[in-house]
């Protein structure tokens, strides 16, 4: 009777999503056809229980006697019943009384849980401690025996059984709000709401509650359906509405008296009650996906697969290119290409030619991420590839790495790493690449490694496979290489799982793993961003010590101008998708060419000298919205 | 207002007098056992009217922990935090409307700061209301006024924080807590998580805000390039305790504790001028202290 699986689906994803809004969410849930249909059947559900005067042959309590417990015939099209009601009549005032009984008690559970889990939650302590064992304690009883006890006390009729009913169901409300809102009341924006000195009450119906309508909305859909069920059920037992209120349930109980005489009797109630149960569960499973956008259709999930974007992604990448498109300035394109340096490494191991990444949209439109990009990197080089948010640095090293994200493509260009191209290799053929010739270590430290197993299996795992090593003799080499990036005790922190390193430990680890495949090139993608500054100077200085040992180039993909003049042998600025220099790090630091990277210099506060103000971006461009050449 | 005239004068009373501050926090124990982490440890420091403290550290230093303890959403365990001549930590659980509207805060994460389900003109009117200002149709003219102070539009006063970049979102924060026209603002790493051009157009409005208006700032970060451009006076916090302070331009030419002197040499320079010879030095000093070692 309970359908516990919605909730904690509803619960977690719309918090993800949230973010999208309301509108984005109608206009998913318009592309989903299975729910639209189901809309459509709710739609007709109501419109017949509420034109049911107009509609129904017969009125609700009309009998006829000379037709009892008749088939199908032209004056009663589903037949009649022991007492002589068109049966069809009887179902659609029962309709009306399904859906009266159902939102009342959806709206009676609503009203005992929602305060009551936004109260648990937001109080925390005793209030929670007390109030979750209440909540327990309810579940632990089978809810229709409440139902049987609140009608033995209170007696028949439609508004106690919604009663009931709603106090059935009441619990899990709470039980998903109190969820919601342990989560909502640790984020910042309720910590905001405090320092403003918004009072309590205020913070929690006026800032936490609209939180909760996306998941209220699944959860009160799917009960509407569940509310229906135990109508029916109670009815059926005699105990739901009084016997003259047709209802689908009373109606079954009569079919089934008549089970061995008259089977046609049990089909028309319990289509309905099917049907409707069915199309309110469906809505309930479209409305969850339409605000975690989760469920594609089959059509969309092809598509994607051919390299197409779903919608998130596509409105990820258009908020990607916005942001930048709102910056002030645009590249001059002139200006641009006269500044690019590719002086060629003489010991070239990574090349990029020509590159040009976009994003498809579906409407058709392709969004251009990185166009015609050139960049070499060479042998026991570390490149640093700086650039804000936007710039499209993180999308070149996805698809240097081959894991561009669904709907961003490669449209054209060439990757060649140690005279292999990489453009265009099917998920086999990269497997031969990735993690063997290319390492590759992402900003989250935790999130570098899988938490459910131990580091030694994640550093094992790999050299087994890439150098075909037995378990005893990869085991050993795993030390070496914690050993080497700097974990002590290493062959005793092999069993250690990703949880037991700190962050900067972790991050270690993740380097470890990533040269296991002894790479040609090893990219680091934010690699240090989240580590602490003193944390940070040492994973850095790390890889300048292995790179010295081991010769592998390295791509330290960065933000932080500091990390690019700290440990970075040439730096590539990008903007807008556009490589705008390429220079040794001393010259670029000494005689920035490019406009922008003078403004980024300029406007880096740093710990070794003072500035009166900071100049940004806007003093380096002119009112008509050109660089100024200076 | 000048920034020579900014600089503390020591003769003046304090807006804000943070003395030997312990804040701990109730870790797991069993039903009735209560084992308490002591997160900051006897901090003392004050900020004047108008003057911008930086209280720098690293992850698990105490400092947002100390901006929370004076913003009054962590319980303070010992010392006291005198504002303006009361003390805050004798106030009990219930704090003074007044206090809330003296005191406000901006944070790293602008989107999370900001309701999801509310347009961000409403941060600001919603603030307002709560203290009494004006009516409706007036409260919407000082958000407007607020938004263009902070560099944003009429337009921008019915937008969703989903539908803003990190800057704009930073601006509304910002007019959010300045609406109210407070006296001190806690800045909790609040221009860490910008790009770097977006990070100097919202230090620079927050210096301009600040000559306006006198506010006083206690800015918060990890960034000691950040702490060095915004702020007058230092702090440093390790594991809780406040281990240096001084004027800015004194700590940062000569820093006299040993972690002061780590920071700055793990600090990423803004030149590859010198770096090997830093790189030098970073090696000895972890060689020579082993606490630091540790401490990653």
């Amino acid at each position: 009777m309970t359908t516990s699986t919605v909730g904690p689906a509803a619960a977690s994803a719309p918090a993800a999503r949230q973010a999208s809004g309301p509108a984005q969410a109608w206009r998913r849930l318009r592309h989903q056809p299975v729910t639209l249909a189901a809309v459509i059947t709710i739609a007709i559900i109501i419109v017949i229980a509420a034109a049911a005067p107009l509609i129904a042959p017969y009125d609700a309590g009309e009998t006829d006697f000379t037709s009892v417990l008749a088939g199908p015939s032209a004056d009663h099209l589903l037949g009649t019943d022991d007492f002589g009601h068109d049966i069809l009549s009887q179902l659609i005032y029962a309709a009306r009384t399904a859906l009266i009984v159902g939102v009342g008690s959806v709206l009676v559970a609503m009203l005992i849980g929602v305060p009551m889990g936004l109260i648990l939650g937001y109080k925390g302590g005793w209030y929670d401690r007390l109030g979750s064992r209440v909540m327990d304690i309810a579940d632990a009883m089978p809810g229709i025996m409440i139902g049987f006890v609140v009608i033995a006390i209170l007696g028949r009729g439609t508004l106690i059984l919604i009663f009931a009913i709603g106090l059935i169901f009441s619990m899990n409300f709470a039980r998903m709000v109190r969820a919601i809102t342990l989560t909502e009341r640790k984020k910042l924006y309720v910590e905001s709401a405090h320092v403003t000195g918004l009072r309590n009450r205020q913070i929690v119906f006026g800032q936490v509650l609209p939180n909760l309508v996306g998941p209220l909305a699944v959860q009160g859909a799917v009960f509407l359906g569940n509310a229906i069920k135990v109508e029916a059920a109670l009815s059926f037992l005699g105990l739901g509405l009084p016997d003259d209120q047709p209802s689908w349930g009373g109606m079954l109980r009569t079919a089934a008296e008549h089970q061995v005489d008259h089977p046609w009797m049990a089909l028309p109630p319990g289509i309905a009650i099917v049907i409707t149960v069915l199309a309110l569960n469906l809505l309930g499973d479209g409305i969850n996906d339409a605000l975690s956008g989760a469920r594609t259709s089959r059509k969309q999930r092809k598509r994607a697969l051919h390299q197409a974007p779903t919608l998130a992604e596509v409105e990820e990448a258009k908020r990607a290119v916005s942001s930048v498109v709102t910056t002030p300035v645009a590249v001059a394109p002139a200006l641009a290409q006269a500044l690019v340096t590719t002086d060629k490494h003489p010991d070239t191991v990574l090349a990029v030619r020509d590159i040009h990444i976009v994003a498809d949209r579906p409407d058709g439109e392709v969004v251009p991420l990185v166009s015609s990009l050139d960049l070499t990197v060479g042998r026991g080089e570390v490149m640093g590839l700086l650039g804000e948010s936007g710039s499209g640095k993180s999308m070149l090293a996805k698809s240097i790495l081959g894991l561009l994200p669904a709907g961003v493509r490669v449209e054209s260009g060439s990757v060649e790493l140690a005279g292999e191209e990489l453009v265009g290799r099917t998920e086999r053929q990269w497997r031969e690449i990735r993690g063997k010739k290319l390492g590759v270590v992402f900003q989250n430290p935790q999130a570098n490694l899988s938490p459910v197993h131990t580091v030694g299996r994640q550093l094992i795992d790999p050299l087994r496979i890439h150098h075909g090593m037995s378990k005893a003799v990869a085991r050993d080499q795993a030390a070496d290489l914690l050993d080497m990036v700097g974990v002590k005790d290493a062959a005793k922190r092999l069993d250690d799982y990703p949880h037991q390193f700190s962050g900067g430990m972790a991050q270690r680890v993740a380097i470890a793993i990533a040269l296991a495949g002894d790479p040609d090139v090893l990219i680091l993608d934010e690699a240090t961003s989240a580590l602490d500054v003193t944390t940070q100077s040492q994973v850095l200085d790390l890889v300048l010590d292995l790179r010295e040992k081991l010769g592998m180039a390295v791509i330290n993909i960065t933000h932080d101008l500091g990390v690019a003049a700290e440990a970075c042998d040439r730096v590539a600025i990008m903007y807008h998708g556009q490589l705008l220099e390429v220079n040794d790090v001393f010259s670029l630091f000494d005689e920035p060419h490019h406009p922008y990277t003078k403004a980024l210099l300029a406007s880096h506060p740093t710990a070794d000298h003072k500035v009166d103000r900071l100049p940004t971006i806007a003093d380096f461009v002119t009112a008509d919205g050109e660089w100024i050449a200076r | 207002m000048d920034r020579e005239v900014i600089i503390p004068m020591t003769a003046h009373r304090p807006l804000l007098d943070v003395r030997d501050l312990e804040v701990a926090y109730e870790t797991k124990g069993g039903l009735f056992r209560k084992s308490m982490t002591t997160v900051v440890k006897g901090v003392s420091f004050h900020i004047a009217p108008g003057e911008t403290y930086g209280l720098v550290g690293e992850s698990g230093s105490g400092k947002s922990t100390t901006g929370r303890a004076i913003l009054r959403l962590a319980d303070i365990a010992g010392g006291s935090i005198d504002f303006d001549g009361t003390d805050i930590a004798g106030m009990g659980s219930r704090t003074p409307l007044s206090y809330r509207r003296d005191v406000q805060a901006v944070y790293q994460d602008p989107g999370a700061s900001l309701n999801p389900r509310h347009h961000v003109g409403r941060a600001v009117t919603d603030a307002l209301k709560r203290h009494g200002i004006g009516d409706r149709a007036s409260r919407r003219k000082k958000a407007l006024e607020s938004f263009e102070q902070v560099g944003l539009t009429a337009a921008h006063l019915d937008r969703f924080p989903s539908e803003m970049s990190g800057g704009q979102l930073q601006r509304v924060a910002i007019a959010r807590a300045l609406v109210l026209e407070p006296r001190l603002v806690i800045c909790d790493e609040a221009v860490s998580a910008l790009d770097l051009s977006t990070q100097s157009q919202i230090i620079n409005l927050l210096m301009d805000l600040q000559k306006d208006s006198g506010v006083s700032y206690l800015f918060i970060t990890h960034d000691l390039g950040v702490v060095r451009h915004i702020s007058q006076r230092v702090g440093v916090l390790k594991l809780g305790e406040l281990v240096e302070e001084g004027v800015t331009e004194e700590l940062f030419d000569n820093p006299q504790h040993e972690y002061t002197q780590a920071l700055l040499t793990a600090s990423p320079s803004s030149t590859p001028e010198g770096r090997d010879e830093r790189r030098e030095l970073r090696q000895k000093r972890r060689v020579s202290v082993p606490s630091l070692r540790q401490a990653s």
